[in-house]
């Protein structure tokens, strides 16, 4: 079985797009450097090789064309019927002998060219001859341009042409317009064919498949015909007469018996008659449309006649087949696609009158009789005239109708949800079909977790006796811990232990000194003990620890005294009265006067200094408590001053920005 | 639902809580908190790590062995509902617990004891050592005993004269 796929047709370029597909490829594909002071027989051969090349590319993508459009004489009279009724048969041949022309033409051009070239003497000359066989054959294809447009044409609408085998079942569905041909082809196949109020909806031949008797068969809907003389057809018409022309099918004729198409039955009988010669030799039958509307049995007298002779005609038909002479059940059918009602009743009496009268002419061939030797059917010959049907156990049958009664009875989980209220509001109790020693048991909630313990992992049969046994483990064992602990002397008295814990405060005391020591290290300069401007190292301090040792320490604060009063006793003797003068003011303002310490003390606040901007210390003072007094509300109210930190900009561009020379930058 | 324990800290793992790791080789391993997570990632033994179970089981410093730990074991076969059983599960888990925190009790004591000596020992040596830090040589020579010397503070005359004239 040849399947007529048009589908792996090349695409035909148009004469512009051919033209610059050779021209570049011949400009890739060949060597494009050359020098005037090539050897001559170089420059020849260079553009010989050009001329040639073009010639060569030109020559096989006509041939591809030429040879895959098809051969209207080659090909199933259907197909060269129907390309010619589409695209003209004429016109078609035309277009593909003027790209032969061409083709045969181009490679003239080529070989008289190549012939000049070989005498070509210079550079200049040669590459002249080549422009001008590449320019002619360009021309050449240029004027192809019509042909290459049909071409492509054609090519495009043979690619959409439905695959129809001539050779296989085939059933044809024919008609007026309107009268239902598609909706009956949608009911049977799986072909969506547009079914449309108005006429010539289908403009062209679809096909679909039906099965029937495990063989598949064809369906062709042909568009609408009219009834006109054959030669004021139009193309969609001569499809449909094409296809019945050719095809080997089985022929619905489809008959509107209400009349609702448009067109009387006395048109459709009109119309019959007039295409019946084309009926020949194929099983025919009458099928009447749209008996929703108008039921067969209620036409007009006129009408029925007419309808009786459609039938008649048919019967011929069937006779013909050399089938039942008075098998007039599969002739006339009535149907409505609408209601589906009598549907399937024709498609199955038109598959088996086809079928039929397939097999008929397969018996009546040569062909049958090759295979006919080859098989043999073995009926095996009855033994006697006992009946033997099938044996079923009693067992089964009475299993079979319990389980039917069962599955009408049975109540299941969903019947339930829905008569207690629906999915949402009922949940179905999944402990239902417990199997427990006590049916009580079986709403009981267990607690998975206690104090910390899975439950699960307690559960035991035999957990009662291990506890019993656990218990008195126990109690064994608090009667044997009664003994007492050893109670060793030397414990502490009360006198060691305060002075053990005045020790550890100490040490600690020490300790905790050190890490300050040691932490304000790296910030604090070294001093030597003399610059202590703290007044840490009073003597009062140093009696006070010395006393706590339980030492005299008055000996000691005198030789510390005598060393730092000495020097200025040395000094000024004169200077006794200063000394009583001193006296008035305390101790403390003595030692910040003496000029033993270091100078780099800092002044009290309240000091006059003279040249820093107040006349007396009285002054200073009222400006520093004018001072305090502007800022005192302020801070009450805990506002923000002058030194209170303020940041310029929220987001300094040199923080929020950049990459980092190295690193990452995953933090800002 | 089910209590896990975590597998660095062997402390209980409730629903809701810590992260389950599953190797490649289908191993699950659960943490209570991230800090055990982190422990995990940074490949450090349990065994070693001082606050875990497992360095103080291994230590000797919690109880390893013990009749109760056998009560808690988990059971592959799952047996038939019976209220009475566990009704008595239930109870026999809190007392099952009580024993076992006896037993563990005791288990310190018995651990930390024998301490009492070696701590007099450290505190006499203490005393003897330090002794000099509170109580100077010299007086302890004078007065052998360990009690404390009282503070008294010498203030001189001059000052005091000077105190009198800026009183007056």
């Amino acid at each position: 079985m040849v399947q007529y796929n048009f589908k792996k047709i090349t695409v035909v370029p148009s004469a512009t797009d051919f033209i610059n597909i050779i021209l570049s490829r011949t400009q890739r594909q060949t060597p494009t450097v050359v020098h005037k002071g090539y050897a001559i027989s170089r420059l020849r051969q260079f553009y010989m090789r050009k001329v040639k090349y073009t010639q060569q590319n030109f020559h096989d993508k006509l041939s591809t064309i030429i040879e895959e459009f098809p051969r209207l004489d080659d090909i199933h009279p259907f197909y060269g019927d129907l390309l010619h009724v589409l695209y003209n048969k004429d016109h078609y041949k035309l277009a593909l002998g003027a790209i032969n022309t061409a083709r045969n033409q181009i490679g003239k051009v080529a070989k008289d060219y190549v012939k000049l070239l070989k005498y070509g003497d210079s550079l200049y000359r040669c590459k002249s001859l080549k422009v001008a066989a590449l320019g002619r054959m360009c021309t050449l294809v240029k004027k192809l341009s019509g042909s290459l447009a049909y071409l492509e044409q054609i090519r495009q609408h043979m690619a959409r042409l439905p695959s129809i085998d001539p050779n296989t079942r085939t059933l044809l569905i024919c008609g007026y317009p309107n009268v239902g041909k598609s909706s009956f082809m949608n009911k049977i196949t799986r072909a969506d064919v547009d079914v449309q109020p108005y006429a010539f909806t289908t403009k062209s031949l679809f096909v679909g498949h039906t099965d029937y008797k495990y063989l598949r068969y064809q369906v062709i809907d042909t568009p609408g015909i009219l009834d006109r003389p054959f030669e004021d057809r139009n193309i969609i018409e001569m499809c449909s007469i094409t296809a019945l022309a050719h095809l080997r099918s089985a022929v619905l004729f489809f008959l509107d018996i209400s009349g609702s198409c448009g067109y009387s039955i006395a048109q459709q009988a009109a119309l019959f008659h007039s295409i019946k010669s084309l009926f020949m030799n194929k099983p025919l039958m009458i099928v009447c449309n749209k008996t929703d509307l108008q039921p067969l049995e209620g036409l007009s007298e006129g009408d029925m006649k007419l309808v009786m002779e459609m039938k008649a005609e048919a019967m011929k038909t069937v006779i013909g087949q050399g089938g039942e002479a008075t098998d007039d059940e599969g002739v006339l059918l009535t149907m409505s696609t609408l209601t589906e009602d009598g549907v399937m009743a024709v498609k199955n009496a038109a598959c088996g009158r086809l079928l039929n009268q397939r097999v008929e002419i397969k018996m009546k061939s040569k062909k049958i009789n090759d295979c006919l030797n080859r098989f043999h059917v073995a009926i095996p010959k009855p033994r006697d005239q006992k009946e033997r049907p099938a044996c079923i156990p009693q067992a089964v049958l009475e299993a079979r109708a319990q389980q039917a009664a069962e599955k009408e009875k049975r109540k299941t989980e969903r019947d339930l949800e829905d008569e207690n209220g629906g999915a949402g509001v009922y949940s179905a109790s999944l402990k239902k079909n417990y199997i427990l020693a006590n049916e009580e048991w079986k709403e009981d909630i267990l607690p998975e977790i206690l104090d910390g313990h899975n439950v699960a992992d307690f559960i035991d049969p035999d957990i009662l006796m291990r506890l019993e046994e656990l218990e008195r483990e126990e109690g064994m064992r608090q009667v044997e811990d009664d003994e007492d602990f050893e109670m060793d002397g030397k414990d502490l008295t009360p006198e060691e232990q305060e002075a053990l814990a005045a020790i550890r405060k100490k040490k600690s005391m020490l300790i905790q000194q050190h890490r300050v020591k040691k932490s304000t290290a790296e910030s604090r300069p070294t001093v030597p003990r003399k610059f202590d401007k703290s007044r840490e190292f009073t003597t009062k301090r140093m009696g006070r620890q010395l006393s706590s040792l339980g030492l005299d320490p008055s000996l000691a604060i005198e030789r510390a005294r005598s060393r730092s009063r000495g020097r200025k006793r040395e000094r000024s003797p004169e200077r006794g009265d200063a000394m009583d003068v001193d006296t008035d003011e305390s101790n403390k303002k003595l030692r910040t006067r003496s000029r033993s310490r270091s100078r780099s003390m800092s002044r009290p606040p309240t000091e006059f200094v003279p040249g820093a901007g107040f006349k007396d210390s009285e002054q200073k003072v009222k400006a520093i408590k004018l001072a305090k007094k502007s800022v005192k509300k302020r801070n009450k109210n805990a506002r923000r001053g002058e030194a209170d930190r303020v940041i310029p900009t929220l987001k300094p561009k040199h923080l929020f920005s950049g990459k980092r020379s190295i690193g990452k930058t995953d933090r800002r | 639902m089910r209590l896990e324990k975590c597998w660095f800290c062997s402390s209980t793992v409730y629903p809701g809580h810590g992260i389950q790791f599953v190797r490649n080789d289908a191993k699950v391993f659960r943490f209570c908190r991230s800090k055990c997570h982190k422990n995990f990632k940074m490949k450090r033994n349990p065994r070693k790590v001082k606050w875990t179970k497992a360095y103080r089981r291994l230590h000797g410093k919690d109880m390893t062995q013990d009749s109760t730990f056998e009560f808690e074991r988990k059971r592959n076969r799952p047996e038939r509902y019976d209220r009475n059983l566990a009704e008595n599960t239930l109870k026999a888990i809190k007392k099952i617990d009580k024993v076992r925190e006896d037993r563990a009790a005791g288990h310190h004591t018995l651990r930390m004891k024998g301490k009492k000596a070696k701590k007099q020992r450290e505190e006499a040596k203490e005393l003897e050592q330090g002794i000099s830090l509170v109580k100077a040589p010299s007086v302890l020579q004078e007065e052998p005993s360990l009690t404390l010397p009282k503070i008294k503070v010498k203030v001189s005359h001059q000052e005091s004269q000077e105190n009198r004239a800026m009183e007056e």
